[in-house]
């Protein structure tokens, strides 16, 4: 859809003549000429203005009344007067009311020094009020949820975090009772306000209304630092701003990328920020003396790491996920292949793919940015839960339909919280990806004609993860048909968003973490093993030695018996973490201590090519090295250098070894990365095959039999080590959940909320029954933090 | 002056069909079926029939502004008689709800809409059920529905209850109300005609002015308007109401002096008492006094020129045994009660206003709060979000301008009943049921 | 000494408001499948929401139809109207408590809404509001709230009584009033709005035809309580 084309005017602002868009509003368009109108709650990112609390009036010449300026689009010729005793008046009337009912609490709220109502009363304000009567009072402050207090004396009625608990967030939980000088802002009965975007009202409140209890009390602004970093929890890697005190990250506020994270953070990037300085983190590097881990220095750590490296030589193996930057990888990669000689390295999490199928997926012109989905004609949701992969995408979706009528389809075999919102929602089994997109791509299926008549401007967002399942590859081949049947290589606004299982899949597969693709998705020295086969080997001894940086196969990947299998039977276990997940603590030799992405200096790369920085915005906690040093430090006491003695040293590599990364440096990312896509590079991408692919039709389904259910599994949001160390985010750590159709539940016995046991072949799970009407019969949906059941189909029952 | 909306008002059965249509009803229907849609518009322009509820906005203007075109317009019909002083349309729904639906039809019919809503208040529960009947009745006679007497219009009409808030008397609230949000008002603009309900072109009319609709067609808008004055043709149906002997609705010419409303049809004051002022335009027009009032015509020019307003036509008459600050303080109370909390000046200032009235009224104020009273009326006076805080604003400004010097005696008297002199006192501590004393230092 | 009055808990402000619970889950839009919603209620609402273009302005009929149901909007309510709507049960209740009709916390069963605004207050309400509060105020049985204009001045000081306008009261007719309901007799019938004549005399009275004379203008219909009525009746 063509995005709005700006055009120029000229109008009249306290005799100043300025330039400004049209249709922008007189709020925004004063500032360009330096006339600061004040407001309270106006808010652009909250969409349509709202002009409740007067604050904006201004004389505009030709209308009578005072006009709202947040409201008031500019038009050529228009003349405009803030100065005005008219408009003064008004404005000291404002603020006489507001603060009304509004308590002196400076000295102990929160936003003080940081409070839009300070400043506006300063300046804007009669200097004095002259309310004597007894102000509204309620009791203060309370809690509205674990993570947010609400002290609603303060609040100004400003509507801000009711319009974005229900047209952006579009939870509806939180909203306005009562009428009038009586109104408050509460949830429903006495239930807490937990979504995963509820942080952000926070950052709306303009007073000291909602604060975040946990940075209650911690600081005063000018007692602060602020540094900006880009969050690497989730593939979303939204744009922070870390409020940093005595070298402690004390809050995590947003830094406004239009094109990444449009002014949002979830609740895990905004709160997890206390996993960086909680205990369990560990800070030193770790030993195994027997069966136990001990603290070590780092000479002993190193040398014990690269011994037991060098004598597996090329029969070493590698995995990366978790938050491992690009140069993290790259360098890492080039440790096995050129120091050890050994190839068998993977960031995936499932079996390989062909690498024509990896540089066809990254061709520049298939590729969709961010932006592309809030403007597309249509969206096609596929296989994956925005809200638990790459939550602030979910956002932009939601805006996209609410603001420019884009059309939303969902085909998933789990519901999907954009269900609600979308035109079509196609429901397949779990597994049924490949089958689905057969069709699709045949123009079989009722959604090929939705798709074909829904606009020029089509971006399919697609979860790597179904790459990774049985038949992936044929169903990556059938979506590339699709993209080409549809076109979406030739338009601007069209294309492909893959979004990956880690945060950096993206950037680790283009620095070379790939056992079929070097750095540049160039071919490898020669290709090595996959992730599963990673495991069958070291299970079956032809690899010995494994270098975890990031992940723990025995947390987050599938196939956990075979996992198991392999790290007992690994004769050197070398891992980088942050915490003692399973893995990890059974089975490492050496561990070296993750950095935190606070401490990190590195790059990183967003699903839609974005090239993003990393910046350090505190000093190392504890013991904690860099981790690209430890990488250099160990290929070194191994006998290779990699020749990195700085980070910048190591991202000027990776810059030079990858061709589309051609024209990028550190200092040209700045604060807002490059989308190489888009740039330069985008020629020197590598040459692909885009299809038409023949396809061969998928096998049939799984039967069913003896009432047994098709498994499904889904990795929620919350499920990270850093929400279980993080004290405010415990509550949020979700439990097993097992989700049952109602009828089968009702068949099986099962009512909401029992204990049940999902059992496959003699192994067995145990989670609580959540009984949702809307997960088809047939199927059942398990949390897959302990991914033991491999196979399609499974029994539950009562446990 | 023969009646036209109060023409057989008392018939029995007349809200049924066939008692209505034997005096006449449904006529005017198949004549504008017959004209074209911009003939049928014209009709209502040139009668310049004002808007009944209270902006008195020409009706048939509105209907312009609507655009043309085959998109989702709606007419809503706006029942929410909640101004205090007005039973003007209760009645008019209550015994000829037909005239009523005529007139949306015919109104409908003009403006080239296909949906249409009747919004009436909550707490019109058995005027809602009659109209709900006479609905039935005029679905079932053919006059609603697809190609209406065989015509290509098609209409539909759904009676919505509300459930008992002033503001969503206001056009915009009530739009927001209807479609099942909180009633708070919108920012004009975008104006209704072009977004409105569901964000679609919406017209939204009083049930007066709908009713006067088959009227207007039957007679030709020439004849229909020379009934009034210049700029105020037709009838009006005045609620007069307070210390008079015969309280009521009255349907008269626009432009006779109000003393004949006030001292004739209602029968002037009650034994022994005299008028002191009155509000002629319902609870939100500022009061007139006896004397500067009663001998200006009723019509919205005469009355914009005295300083007040004609509003929905509502005349609440106040005598000499109500102290002027009750009055202002149940006023204002109202407003208070009725804020919809949305912008600041209205929620805050319609509280603080009743706070003040009230402290005049215990003894604990001084002549100095009311200059403050005063000013915080001009600071509310024109920079809401809706009229509803200049509603009242304007009559409590003209209360305290208008009888100062009883405000002021009153305000004396009550301090020295309290036993306060000049000098300002100790604030007693408030006593709250349930609380236990506390003996020491906090 | 100055005395400071205390709450309960030791402080110095009501605690009137009520805190939320953290041990409960967030209140998304109802599970259907863990929410029952008797069926009539289930069928009233879809009722209402098929009149609409927009399944969303039911809201208040639906809010109506479950106060009817349960006797007031109590959570239980709210939370089953939001099931069957596909709306978060928040959501109901900012609606819920923004109208004056809507009922949150639990009432007696008959509904007596005094006006006590200006032209009835003009001609005694307040002292006919008190008098109801002392007479039937802890009977358990009649909910007497003090409410706004009513579109009734003309016969004033008036009351609604489980929706009939009765008026001009006195203070004897407080009793009178309960009796009937009590009774289940019609509310007052002498003083009626529905009985009531057009005040002004031009308004044209034609004279009854024998053959239909009918005794004067319609009755109210009588309305049940506390049962959800069939979506047939319902408008």
């Amino acid at each position: 859809m063509p995005r709005p084309s700006p055009k120029e005017i000229t109008f009249t602002i306290d005799g100043l003549e300025v330039k400004a868009t049209e249709g922008e509003m007189l709020v925004d368009a004063a500032k360009h000429g330096d006339v600061e109108i004040p407001v309270f709650c106006y808010e652009p990112k909250l969409g349509q203005p709202v002009g409740a609390c007067r604050m904006c009036l201004v004389e505009v010449e030709g209308i009578p009344k005072l006009q709202t300026g947040c409201s008031t689009p500019v038009k050529d010729g228009m003349v405009v007067h803030t100065q005005t005793e008219r408009v003064h008046d008004a404005q000291k009337a404002v603020v006489e009311f507001l603060l009304v009912n509004h308590p002196l609490d400076c000295p102990v709220c929160d936003k003080g020094g940081e409070c839009p109502l300070q400043d506006i009363t300063f300046g804007w304000g009669a200097g004095t009020s002259r309310f004597i009567e007894p102000k509204r009072h309620f009791r203060k402050p309370l809690e509205i949820s674990p993570l947010i207090a609400i002290d609603r004396e303060r609040c100004i009625l400003c509507y801000r975090c009711v319009r974005y608990s229900q047209e952006i967030a579009e939870d509806y939980q939180l909203v306005l009772h009562d009428r009038g000088a009586h109104s408050f802002v509460g949830t429903f009965d006495g239930h807490p306000y937990v979504a995963p975007f509820s942080g952000n009202i926070i950052e709306l409140c303009p007073v000291g209304a909602l604060t975040s209890t946990a940075y209650r009390f911690r600081a005063r602004p000018w007692d602060v630092e602020t540094a900006g970093s880009v969050c690497t929890l989730c593939a979303a890697q939204c744009n922070v701003s870390l409020t940093v005190r005595d070298d402690k990250v004390s809050r995590v506020m947003v830094r406004d990328h239009a094109e990444v994270d449009d002014g949002w953070l979830c609740d895990k990037g905004r709160f997890a920020y206390q996993a960086f300085h909680v205990d369990e983190r560990i800070t030193e590097p770790l030993v195994r003396e027997g069966d136990e881990l001990r603290p070590a220095s780092w000479d002993r750590a190193i040398a014990t790491a690269a011994a037991g490296l060098a004598r597996a030589g090329r029969h070493t193996a590698a995995l990366v996920g978790g938050q491992a930057t690009n140069e993290d990888g790259f360098l890492l990669q080039r440790f096995l292949r050129e120091g050890l000689e050994a190839h068998d390295l993977d960031s995936r999490l499932g079996a390989q793919l062909p690498v024509e199928l990896h540089r066809a997926l990254a061709a520049p012109a298939l590729q969709a940015s961010v932006p592309d989905l809030e403007f597309a004609h249509a969206v096609l949701v596929l296989e994956t839960e925005l809200m638990d992969d790459a939550a602030i995408l979910d956002l932009r979706i939601r805006k996209g339909i609410r603001r420019h009528n884009m059309r939303l389809a969902v085909a998933s075999s789990r519901p999907s919280a954009l269900d609600p919102a979308a035109e079509q929602v196609v429901r397949f089994a779990p597994g049924g990806v490949g089958r689905f997109l057969y069709a699709l791509a045949n123009g079989d299926h009722a959604l090929s004609d939705w798709l074909g008549d829904a606009g020029q401007d089509v971006v399919i967002v697609w979860g790597e993860r179904m790459g990774g399942a049985p038949g992936g590859a044929d169903a990556l081949r059938a979506l590339l048909n699709v993209a080409g049947n549809l076109k979406l290589g030739e338009r601007e606004g069209a294309g492909l968003l893959a979004i990956p299982a880690v945060t950096n899949g993206r950037g680790l597969r283009e620095a070379g973490v790939l056992p079929n693709a070097g750095p540049g998705l160039k071919a490898p020295v020669a290709d090595g093993r996959g992730a599963p086969e990673i495991a069958a080997a070291l299970a079956d001894g032809d690899l010995r030695a494994l270098y975890l940086l990031g992940a723990d196969p025995l947390v987050s990947y599938p196939g956990r018996g075979a996992w198991a299998k392999a790290l007992d039977r690994a004769t050197t276990v070398v891992a980088h973490a942050g915490v003692l997940t399973q893995g990890i603590r059974e089975h490492a030799d050496v561990v070296f201590p993750s950095e935190v992405y606070a401490e990190k200096n590195g790059t990183v790369v967003h699903p839609d090519g974005r090239v993003q920085r990393v910046r350090q915005a505190i000093a190392h906690v504890g013991g904690v090295r860099p981790e690209w040093q430890v990488i250099a430090d160990v290929a070194r006491a191994a006998g290779f250098d990699l020749g990195v003695l700085t980070s910048a040293m190591a991202t000027k590599q990776l810059f030079a070894a990858v061709p589309f990364y051609a024209g990028l440096t550190a200092e040209g990312l700045a604060g807002h990365g490059v989308r190489w896509p888009a740039g330069d590079g985008a020629a020197k991408a590598p040459e692909a095959d885009l299809g038409p692919f023949t396809l061969e039709a998928p096998g049939p389904e799984p039967a069913p039999t003896h009432g047994q259910l098709r498994l499904g599994s889904w990795r929620s949001l919350w499920a990270a080590p850093e929400v279980r160390i993080s004290p405010s985010l415990q509550f949020l750590h979700p439990g097993s959940s097992v989700e049952l159709a109602p009828d089968d539940a009702r068949r099986l016995g099962i009512e909401d909320g029992v204990p049940v046991e999902v059992a496959q072949n003699g192994t067995s799970l145990r989670g609580r029954a959540a009984l949702r009407s809307a997960v088809p019969a047939g199927s059942v949906f398990v949390s897959d933090e302990t991914a033991i059941l491999t196979g399609a189909l499974v029994e539950v029952r009562r446990a | 002056m023969t009646k036209l909306l109060f023409a057989n008002i008392d018939e029995p059965d007349l809200n049924t069909i066939d008692v209505y249509r034997r005096h006449g009803g449904y006529e005017a229907l198949p004549k504008a079926l017959k004209m074209s849609r911009d003939e049928v518009q014209a009709q209502l322009e040139s009668s310049e029939l004002r808007g009944r509820g209270g902006a008195g906005f020409s009706m048939g203007k509105k209907v312009s502004f609507l655009p043309h075109g085959a998109m989702d317009k709606y007419l809503v019909c706006n029942a929410d008689e909640s101004e205090p002083g007005a039973f003007k349309d209760r009645e008019l729904i209550q015994k000829n709800p037909h005239q009523l639906i005529e007139g949306l039809i015919i109104g409908a019919y003009a403006a080239d809409v296909n949906r249409s809503f009747i919004y009436i208040r909550g707490e019109y529960q058995y005027q809602a059920d009659i109209l709900d009947a006479a609905v039935k009745q005029a679905e079932a006679a053919g006059y609603l529905g697809e190609r209406i007497l065989g015509s290509d219009h098609t209409l539909s009409l759904v009676v919505h209850r509300g459930a008992g808030a002033y503001i969503c008397g206001e056009e915009t609230a009530l739009l927001d109300s209807l479609e099942g949000k909180r009633g708070n008002p919108r920012l004009k603009p975008p104006f209704p005609a072009n977004q409105g309900l569901y964000q679609g072109p919406t017209l939204v009319n009083n049930v007066e002015t709908l009713s006067n609709v088959p009227h207007i067609i039957r007679m030709g808008a020439k004849a229909w308007a020379e009934h009034g004055v210049q700029n105020s043709t037709g009838t009006k149906v005045v609620s007069v109401s307070g210390c008079v002997r015969n309280p009521g609705n009255f349907e008269i010419e626009l432009g006779i002096p109000t003393r004949d409303l006030i001292m004739g049809l209602a029968g002037g004051p009650r034994e022994g008492c005299t008028i002191k002022f009155f509000f002629p335009g319902g609870s939100s027009s500022p009061v007139l006094t006896a004397e500067e009032g009663l001998d200006i015509p009723y019509d919205f020019d005469s009355m914009a020129k005295a300083g007040s307003m004609l509003g929905s036509g509502s005349i609440i008459v106040v005598d000499d045994t109500v102290p002027v600050v009750e009055v202002a303080k149940k006023v204002a109370k109202f407003y208070a009660h009725e804020s919809c909390g949305k912008c600041s000046p209205c929620r805050e200032g319609t509280n603080w206003t009743v706070k003040m009235l009230e402290r005049v009224d215990t003894g604990e104020a001084t002549p100095m709060d009311l200059d403050i009273i005063a000013s915080v009326q001009d600071q509310i006076i024109g920079h809401c979000l809706c009229v509803l805080g200049d509603s009242m604003a304007m009559p409590i400004g003209s209360l305290v301008r208008k009888f100062r010097a009883e405000f002021e005696e009153h305000i004396e008297r009550a301090r020295e009943a309290r036993g306060m002199g000049v000098t300002v006192p100790e604030p007693e501590p408030v006593g709250i049921a349930g609380a236990d004393p506390d003996v020491g230092p906090y | 000494m100055a005395r400071v009055q205390r709450y309960p808990d030791g402080s110095r402000v009501p605690p009137w408001d009520r805190a939320v619970d953290l041990t409960k889950e967030p209140a998304p839009v109802p599970e259907p499948a863990v929410t029952p919603v008797p069926e009539d209620l289930r069928r009233t609402i879809e009722a209402y929401m098929s009149k609409y273009p927009d399944r969303r302005s039911a809201v208040i009929p639906s809010l109506a139809a479950a106060q009817r149901h349960y006797g007031w909007c109590s959570p239980e309510a709210l939370d089953q109207v939001a099931a069957v709507m596909r709306l978060t049960p928040a959501y109901v209740e900012s609606i819920a408590t923004f109208y004056d009709m809507f009922e949150t916390e639990p009432k007696p069963a008959h509904d007596v809404y005094v006006c006590t605004n200006i032209s009835c207050s003009l001609l005694g309400a307040d002292e006919l509001f008190e008098h109801f509060i002392e007479t039937l105020g802890d009977e358990g049985d009649f909910n007497i709230r003090a409410f706004e204009c009513m579109g009734a001045c003309d016969i004033g000081p008036m009351a609604s009584v489980d929706g009939v306008y009765v008026g001009p009261l006195e203070l004897d007719d407080v009793a009178a009033i309960a009796n009937d309901v009590r009774d289940g007799r019609p509310v007052l019938s002498r003083k009626q709005l529905a009985h009531r004549a057009a005040a002004d005399p031009g308004a044209a009275v034609p004279v009854p035809d024998p053959d239909t004379m009918a005794a004067g203008p319609p009755m109210p219909p009588e309305r049940g309580r506390g049962e959800a009525t069939s979506p047939e009746d319902e408008p």
